[in-house]
């Protein structure tokens, strides 16, 4: 059987992110910067430069000139995109790998990550009310902890979960917690704090799946976008059931999921090259 | 290493017998989970084999004890589902500290008080919004069957996973003191607190008079008599005025028709029918 703290341990155990990805999302979470402090952080680190380059230039984000300097990229792509890309870049060989406890065949986390912060900057189009900039990063992210749960849950845990849900009719996330004492959301929020991320990055991964309790809008985009990134990765999928009261949280008429969702599968097609998703 | 039909009917004799905990049918999964590490830590190859062991000698109290706590669900978390703590700092405090102007002194009673975050979130809520309780008696007490949790909450140590569960962050700053990896509360709220161990289906010492019960997500695990002779209890030890706190699946509807219902926010109490309030 998995140790809660083993499984805790592991999670603090991650590879540090970098120090210019760490600094740029405490400048994206503040609100006393301005772009020029992004660009900055972004200038010391070449390979990122390289990257939003790119990503300035690729079908969803390209405008009439190219962009050459990072400066021109900063301000094309917003401090709240170049956040998610940065952490894309930071984390995408960890995010590429495979999750068999989970079903997960390598790529397959990477591709829902992906879509999940596409979905992201879909609703920030939708919603009502603005969305934190940390939005986009915690949605890529929200699925961490699956990363660190998936290899160390032994064919006892395994059995045990898929027993509480037969047989205990839980959900999955119930009876992941039932099981383990915590889910997969919560490690990945141990995850997001050892590398010292803003604290709504943190709430909106742990509570992606509870977003009542998180008691932010950044949980109720991100536990949006996690559902929604599912049929947008697989369109033979059904419109997702979304809560509701999470749609009016964020101001988004609940007739509108079949059009947000339209709009979501079309965004992540163009941003799958900036995020070199695939 | 699944359980065998006849040490689960064991089980659910023995979880009902000693903390009228209902272990239904298909649960067999949960108690697999829960006494399985119990079952390798003491030596026993088989969980059949450690039942059966508890079965040929009922004096191993040791082994009860880590059974019955086992099997327990501790499940808590400070801010649990926030709406009833809104309610109580919004409406229910400053009613009571007006009503009580006179005697200076309140009663709160956590009834099931699992590793004590419930506590703690009222402690706070005190000491952050209500400077003038600081010179009243204020009782702030929290009960529960298991040794175990009553230690750690006590000891008011928490691990970064727990705080995570619902406690803003700068309460967090505020109350704890980082001590390795784990969270310490600091003195000025954990002095205003009280654990003490109580089964809540045997006898109760005798109480003070309650302004506020909460007793959350307890019942859940107990049969209709259970519950009706437990709130029957708490009822005729409440205050003229003061209020119960269930679990949000939890309602008093055919189990107490004295007790009734108030929506204050997005939060219900349940306090005595006026009728029935002593003069």
């Amino acid at each position: 059987m998995v140790n809660l703290d083993e499984l805790i341990r592991q999670a603090q155990e991650l590879q540090p992110l970098p120090v210019s990805t760490v600094r740029l999302a405490s400048l994206v979470a503040s609100s006393h910067t301005d772009l020029e402090d992004i660009c900055e952080v972004i200038a010391y680190d070449q390979a990122l430069t390289m990257t939003l380059l790119r990503a300035a230039n690729s079908a969803a984000d390209a405008g009439v000139s190219e962009v050459t300097q990072v400066h021109e990229a900063v301000f094309r792509l917003g401090g709240a995109r170049i956040l998610s890309l940065a952490m894309s870049v930071s984390t995408r060989s960890l995010l590429k790998r495979g999750v068999p406890a989970y079903g997960l065949n390598e790529g397959d986390l990477w591709l829902h990550s992906v879509a999940a912060a596409s979905v992201a900057e879909t609703i920030a189009e939708f919603a009502a009310e603005p969305l934190p900039p940390e939005t986009f990063t915690a949605a890529l992210l929200h699925d961490l902890g699956k990363l660190v749960m998936g290899r160390f849950l032994d064919p006892f845990d395994l059995e045990m979960i898929h027993r509480a849900q037969s047989e205990g009719g839980l959900d999955p996330l119930t009876a992941e917690r039932q099981i383990l004492s915590v889910h997969h959301g919560e490690l990945g929020g141990i995850i997001a704090q050892h590398w010292k991320l803003p604290e709504k990055i943190v709430k909106g991964i742990i509570f992606h799946h509870t977003p009542a309790e998180g008691l932010d809008l950044i949980c109720d985009a991100v536990y949006v976008a996690n559902l929604v990134a599912k049929p947008v990765v697989n369109a033979s999928l059904p419109t997702a059931v979304v809560d509701p009261e999470v749609m009016e949280r964020l101001g988004v008429e609940q007739t509108r999921l079949d059009e947000l969702t339209a709009a979501a599968r079309e965004h992540y097609e163009s941003v799958s090259e900036r995020y070199n998703a695939n | 290493m699944a359980i065998t039909p006849d040490n689960f009917k064991f089980i659910q004799a023995f979880a009902r017998d000693t903390a009228a905990i209902v272990l239904e049918a298909g649960k067999e999964y949960l108690v697999e989970t829960r006494l399985t590490p119990i079952a390798m830590q003491t030596g026993f190859a088989t969980l059949d084999e450690f039942i059966n062991q508890l079965r040929r000698d009922p004096k191993a109290t040791l082994f009860h004890e880590q059974v019955i706590d086992a099997i327990t669900t501790n499940e808590t978390s400070f801010f649990r589902d926030f709406h009833p703590f809104e309610a109580l700092r919004q409406h229910i405090l400053p009613k009571l500290i007006e009503q009580r102007a006179g005697v200076r002194r309140l009663n709160i009673w956590s009834a099931a008080s699992s590793t004590g975050q419930e506590l703690y979130t009222i402690a706070m809520i005190i000491r952050e919004h209500f400077p003038q309780l600081r010179d009243w008696n204020v009782q702030i007490l929290g009960t529960d069957l298991s040794p175990t949790v009553l230690t750690q909450a006590r000891q008011g140590i928490y691990s970064q996973l727990e705080v995570n569960r619902g406690l803003p962050a700068p309460l967090l700053m505020k109350y704890f003191t980082k001590v390795d990896a784990k969270w310490a509360l600091k003195d000025e709220v954990k002095k205003l607190v009280e654990f003490k161990q109580l089964n809540l289906i045997k006898p109760w010492p005798i109480m003070p008079a309650l302004d506020v019960v909460f007793i959350r997500n307890v019942m859940i695990y107990f049969n209709v008599e259970t519950k009706k002779t437990i709130l029957k209890r708490i009822r005729q030890c409440l205050q003229p005025q003061g209020c119960i706190f269930l679990g949000t699946a939890e309602t008093t509807i055919n189990l107490d028709t004295e007790l009734v219902p108030m929506t204050i926010g997005k939060a219900t109490v349940y306090q005595c029918k006026p009728a029935l309030v002593p003069a």
